[in-house]
């Protein structure tokens, strides 16, 4: 029997392709999935294989000519049954592997076919990839078969292979529509993004992405706190070499209110919540790189002395660039000091795998209602916003809220060893 | 199938003829060439005529489509020139597509401003498997490019990202180079990594 090579169909929009160079000549014997004919299409050059072993019979395109998707370029003859491909050849696609030379009917495959990658994916997962359906050509199981099966099955996928697109992972979005285009104006100096400058983006993209953001604020009375730095100002430096600021206060408040509320320290990983019984907790600190965000580990177990050594050592070292990647990695929640020039309150962006971040605002003597001997009285005090955002898909707004207002409480009553 | 790969580069001054390289757009001859220090080469993949050179930077972009369920080549060359006119973009060029032509070409202002092209593509295919790939012109020395009509394409300037930077006023950077090759490399990670 004979079968005929036809011009592959590249893309929705080719419709035809030139004969650029014949590989293989009239009565040259050919081998299943061997390069014929090279042919070309706009700036596209792809070999179309041969879709079985057998005999060249005749070259009905000769080179130069253009012809439409789906012509006869060639005539194969002399193909037995067995020497033919599994399916007529979707050409330029992959072409099944040659079944066994031996005459009479096709055995059943024993093993399902499947390119390599989803071989090795369906080995990874523990699939069986008998149970997958193949969509790919000459009935081949192809990688997004098997991730397709993963899924349906509820079955944790492997690890994301390193080609996952980066799209569905990385959280990047895809290519900006007409209408979000920059387009240049007079003046514009256009700076590329530092990697770092690249990563931030990235990360708060996907962070915006991934977690619905709830935010909630809180009003602090600072004075309590306020007293107690003034007292112990000069004796604390003294005693421990580091200057007393506020924001180790809010650490062991922060803490120490995460020990009632554990719902706060967790991270989402797929459809489970994972509670964290370590406290490490993200200070982001500006540098000239931008953003870092050093963890102190274990907060909780660090007196207030013990967490301001900690955050000075580590934002003194995020600011010299001499920070080890192990010091960046495993907070459980952030804060966020922005410092002060005005800054009344805020919602900071989640820093993922985390649901919880914190953001102070200045500190500012604000007029407040208290009561005095029995009587309302306008008092002054030094007042401060505390904004928490929290991941909704994880928190919901009653431990969200509890949280914040504890936070609050300790920090109102002042009650720190020192 | 090994892992998908690009492979980011430039060239010594070389002339490329793809499949479809007409005889006549080379309008030197190969001992003229060799004169001037440029190679010559017949290669596989779609296109006609190029020149290649440092400060040019190349890249070969290797990805399965179908493996990636993409068997469409257009798309795929599409995308590279939209990668390509979004990078520009990201250095202050804006750039565009033109109806008929491959590669990517600085705006217009004005309806009759002559085409300015700025990178060549030109892709191969085996078995859905992708080779050869881009040339953005980034600050290599355009007068070579006259030894050839590039692409055959008549009525077409060549321009670089150097040129267009000085001439929109703009200052341009000492590693433009470097940073041109990061940002490739970063946008071809989010369209295909």
């Amino acid at each position: 029997m004979s079968i005929s090579v036809e011009l592959p169909a590249l893309g929705e929009s080719v419709v035809e392709g030139t004969v650029a160079r014949w590989l293989v000549a009239e009565g040259e014997a050919v081998d299943l999935d061997q390069p014929l004919v090279e042919v070309t299409t706009d700036k596209v050059d792809a070999e179309v294989p041969s879709p079985a072993a057998g005999v060249i019979e005749k070259i009905l395109v000769a080179e130069g000519e253009t012809v439409a998707v789906g012509a006869q370029l060639a005539v194969i003859g002399s193909v037995s049954r067995a020497q033919q491909g599994a399916t007529p050849a979707p050409a330029a696609a992959e072409v099944a592997a040659p079944e066994s030379p031996v005459a009479g009917p096709p055995a059943v495959d024993p093993e399902p076919k499947a390119t390599p990658v989803a071989r090795r994916l369906a080995e990874e997962a523990a699939l069986d990839l008998a149970a997958v359906e193949a969509t790919g050509a000459g009935g081949r199981i192809t990688k997004h078969d098997v991730l397709r099966h993963a899924d349906t099955r509820s079955v944790a996928p492997a690890p994301a292979p390193a080609l996952a697109p980066a799209a569905a992972t990385a959280g990047t979005p895809a290519a900006s529509p007409p209408w979000a285009r920059y387009e240049r104006q007079d003046g514009d100096r256009v700076v590329a993004m530092t990697p770092q400058r690249r990563l931030i983006a990235q990360h708060m993209v996907y962070s915006k992405r991934t977690s619905p953001h709830v935010g909630t604020v809180a009003e602090i009375d600072m004075g309590g706190v306020a007293a107690l730095r003034q007292q112990h100002k000069s004796g604390f430096q003294k005693t421990h070499g580091v200057a007393l600021t506020f924001l180790p206060f809010i650490v062991h408040a922060t803490v120490r209110a995460l020990r009632d509320y554990p719902a706060l320290n967790a991270s989402v990983m797929d459809e489970a919540i994972v509670e964290k019984r370590a406290i490490h907790v993200g200070i982001a600190v500006e540098t000239e790189k931008g953003l870092l965000v050093p963890v102190v580990r274990h907060a909780d177990r660090l007196s207030l002395a013990g967490i301001a050594a900690a955050i000075e050592d580590l934002s003194s070292r995020a600011r010299a660039k001499k920070l080890s990647p192990d010091e960046l990695r495993g907070g459980t929640i952030t804060i966020s000091n922005p410092g002060r020039m005005g800054n009344l309150y805020g919602f900071a962006i989640i820093n993922q795998p985390q649901v919880a971040i914190l953001r102070m605002g200045e500190m500012v003597k604000r007029p407040v209602v208290r009561s005095v001997a029995g009587e309302d009285a306008i008092v002054i005090r030094p007042m401060m916003h505390l904004a928490l955002s929290y991941d909704h898909r994880a928190v919901d707004g009653q431990p969200a809220n509890g949280f914040l207002f504890r936070i609050r409480e300790l920090l109102e009553s002042a009650e720190v060893e020192l | 199938m090994a892992a998908d790969a690009v492979l980011l580069l430039e060239h010594p001054p070389v002339v490329t003829l793809g499949r479809s390289a007409r005889p006549e757009n080379l309008l030197v001859t190969p001992e003229q060439l060799e004169a001037r220090g440029i190679e010559l080469y017949e290669t596989a993949r779609g296109g006609d005529i190029t020149y290649h050179a440092p400060g040019q930077l190349v890249g070969y972009p290797i990805v399965d489509l179908a493996e990636r369920d993409q068997r469409d080549v257009h798309v795929f060359l599409r995308g590279l020139e939209t990668m390509l006119i979004e990078v520009l973009a990201g250095f202050g060029v804006a750039c565009e597509p033109v109806e008929g032509m491959t590669g990517v070409f600085v705006r217009r202002k004005a309806p009759g401003e002559r085409a300015r092209k700025i990178a060549s593509i030109g892709i191969g295919l085996r078995r859905w498997v992708t080779w050869h790939g881009f040339a953005l012109n980034v600050s290599l020395d355009l007068s070579a490019f006259e030894v050839i009509v590039p692409c055959g394409l008549q009525g077409v300037d060549m321009t670089s990202l150097t040129v267009e930077l000085e001439r929109a006023g703009c200052v341009v950077p000492a590693d433009l180079d470097a940073r041109v090759r990061t940002s490739i490399a970063a946008a071809l990670q989010d369209r295909w990594g």
